[in-house]
């Protein structure tokens, strides 16, 4: 034998460990002991949910306030206020029942089992993504392929952080200054009104500060994000192959000088995990090419700067890859340093199919057919 | 109530030495097609195990699967290729104490030795005892022949909450 495997396990009946141990990636506790208790909550918020809605229902007797010897028996519900009561318990039974069913489908089932059954084409349709036909585990990339390009056949769609940063600024600005107005208007019908509440008024200066300074952030960011102009990438095909080249077509906006614009290939590995209460996700670049740069580039007047240039997939490459909370992602980066602005990075998603295939076997040794069949 | 061993190359339970085990631990023995447990996508993966240590009664049912998963930083993964559930008597009587199977392996995903995302396949044979308890042993494979990937010069790492 060329390899030998083994686990620990005895046969002797004992009951679960209640208690777990962390030994490498493996826990000694009883994952039944898991399932169960997490059947138990569930079935509890069932109950809750029952009785709850079954009190609302049928109605408590209710004495009215002024004459207290006398029991009111018809409360006169609307179908609004019906529905609003019975909100909380229907919830309950909702997520209670759910939860019950989900525990009772995968109670006594091995991780292997519950991942080849329904469970995980239950799991892949509510995230919506679904895999190309042939290649599991690689992204679709039928959004990276929806926009035709002006010269070449793809233009990729832009995946910039700043944006990003753009929208929380202006999240940030909007609520923040919301409860400065508020708080200022309370101030100000004090002081219509003859009185002055100091409180308010000192607790209103620092929030008026950073409310401020919230605008301010908001309005540079939206400045930088544009002055410096729109940056298209056009590719001739897609999705990509390691080992094959493509020609990209760079066209950069913006009427200024820019000191320098780089061209560039990244991988970049994606893993979400959980700390605590929080789901955290960490993003880490494992390789970059330079494709090309240009420096002291300044664009035609009343046109753009454009470039073409061919990008060879590295043969041997990892193809993309995307699973619930991990993935590989590759992408076409185009970093920028204008002469009167912050530097830009703006990043074109592209999907990399795996390589050619060296070995085929169209059939299987018979004998070994037979006996799995 | 799972036993596992994840690795069993590399990890031994403390007191595991032929003295001190039970003499009913179950042993497995598998051998792959392949000397170096290399495959290509598309080819058929062959392999042939023997299960020793358990006595045939106390068996209540079998699995045999080939999966990927995800390890590294990130919550794992997982993606069932093949499974295989055999629950009564006379169809665990024929893949046990010895059987084989072959599997024709997807094009995707390739085996992958990132930095903080790495993709393993494997062979899992899980054995499920009549007390309840059950025991599983995985032998990992590689699919494809990609390089694993190392961290730039000028690493870019940025956390988001």
């Amino acid at each position: 034998m060329e390899f030998c495997g083994r686990g620990i396990g005895s046969p002797a009946m004992r009951p679960p460990r209640f208690f777990a141990k962390k030994r490498g990636h493996r826990r000694t506790g009883s994952q039944a002991w898991g399932t169960f208790a997490e059947g138990l909550f569930y079935a509890l918020l069932i109950s809750v949910g029952l009785v709850f809605g079954a009190l609302l229902v049928t109605g408590a007797a209710v004495y009215a306030p002024a004459e207290p010897d006398v029991v009111v028996l018809q409360r006169g519900y609307d179908w609004w206020m019906w529905l609003l009561t019975l909100l909380i318990p229907v919830a309950l039974l909702a997520f209670g029942g759910s939860g019950l069913v989900r525990v009772v489908r995968i109670w006594g089932k091995s991780l292997e089992h519950r991942a080849a059954g329904g469970l995980a084409l239950v799991k892949g349709l509510a995230r919506g993504t679904q895999n190309p036909p042939g290649h599991p585990g690689v992204p679709p990339c039928e959004n990276l392929e929806n926009s035709p390009g002006t010269v070449l056949r793809y233009r990729l769609p832009l995946e910039s952080p700043e944006n990003w940063t753009l929208v929380g600024f202006g999240l940030f600005a909007l609520l923040w200054n919301a409860v400065v107005v508020v708080l200022a208007v309370g101030a100000g019908a004090d002081l219509i009104g003859g009185t002055i509440d100091w409180l308010l008024l000192c607790l209103l200066v620092p929030f008026v500060a950073v409310g401020v300074g919230g605008v301010v952030f908001f309005v540079r960011a939206v400045v930088l994000a544009t002055s410096v102009g729109p940056t298209q990438i056009e590719i001739s095909d897609h999705p990509l192959v390691p080992g094959s080249s493509y020609d990209v077509l760079l066209g950069q906006g913006g009427a200024g000088l820019f000191r320098s614009i780089e061209l560039g290939l990244e991988i970049e590995e994606q893993a979400t995990f959980r700390q605590g209460t929080d789901t955290r996700t960490q993003r880490l670049v494992v390789r970059r090419e330079r494709i090309a740069g240009w420096q002291r580039v300044r664009a035609v007047p009343g046109g753009r700067f454009e470039a073409r240039v061919t990008v060879t997939i590295p043969p041997g490459a990892m193809h993309s890859f995307a699973s619930e909370n991990n993935s590989v992602q590759w992408r076409v980066v185009v970093r920028g340093q204008p002469d009167r602005w912050p530097e830009f990075v703006r990043v074109f998603p592209v999907v990399v199919f795996p390589g050619s295939i060296r070995a085929v076997l169209p059939e299987p040794p018979p004998e070994v057919l037979e006996e799995a069949g | 109530m799972s036993d596992a061993a994840r690795s069993p190359q590399s990890w031994e339970p403390r007191d595991a030495t032929p003295e001190a085990r039970p003499t009913s631990f179950p042993r497995v023995m598998l051998q792959f097609s392949h000397p170096g447990r290399c495959y290509q996508p598309l080819e058929w993966l062959t392999v042939e195990y023997a299960v020793s240590g358990i006595a045939e009664d106390r068996t209540r049912a079998m699995e045999r699967s080939l999966l990927w998963y995800t390890e590294g930083k990130g919550e794992e993964d997982m993606g069932v290729h093949f499974f295989e559930r055999f629950t009564t008597q006379e169809t665990i009587a024929g893949v046990m104490p010895e059987g084989s199977f072959a599997v024709q392996l997807p094009s995707s995903p390739l085996s992958y030795e990132g930095v903080i995302v790495k993709i393993r396949w494997c062979v899992r044979l899980r054995v499920f005892f009549e007390t309840g308890r059950d025991h599983v042993s995985e032998h990992v494979f590689t699919l494809g022949s990609v390089p694993p990937a190392a961290i730039p010069v000028r690493a870019v790492e940025r956390l988001y909450v």
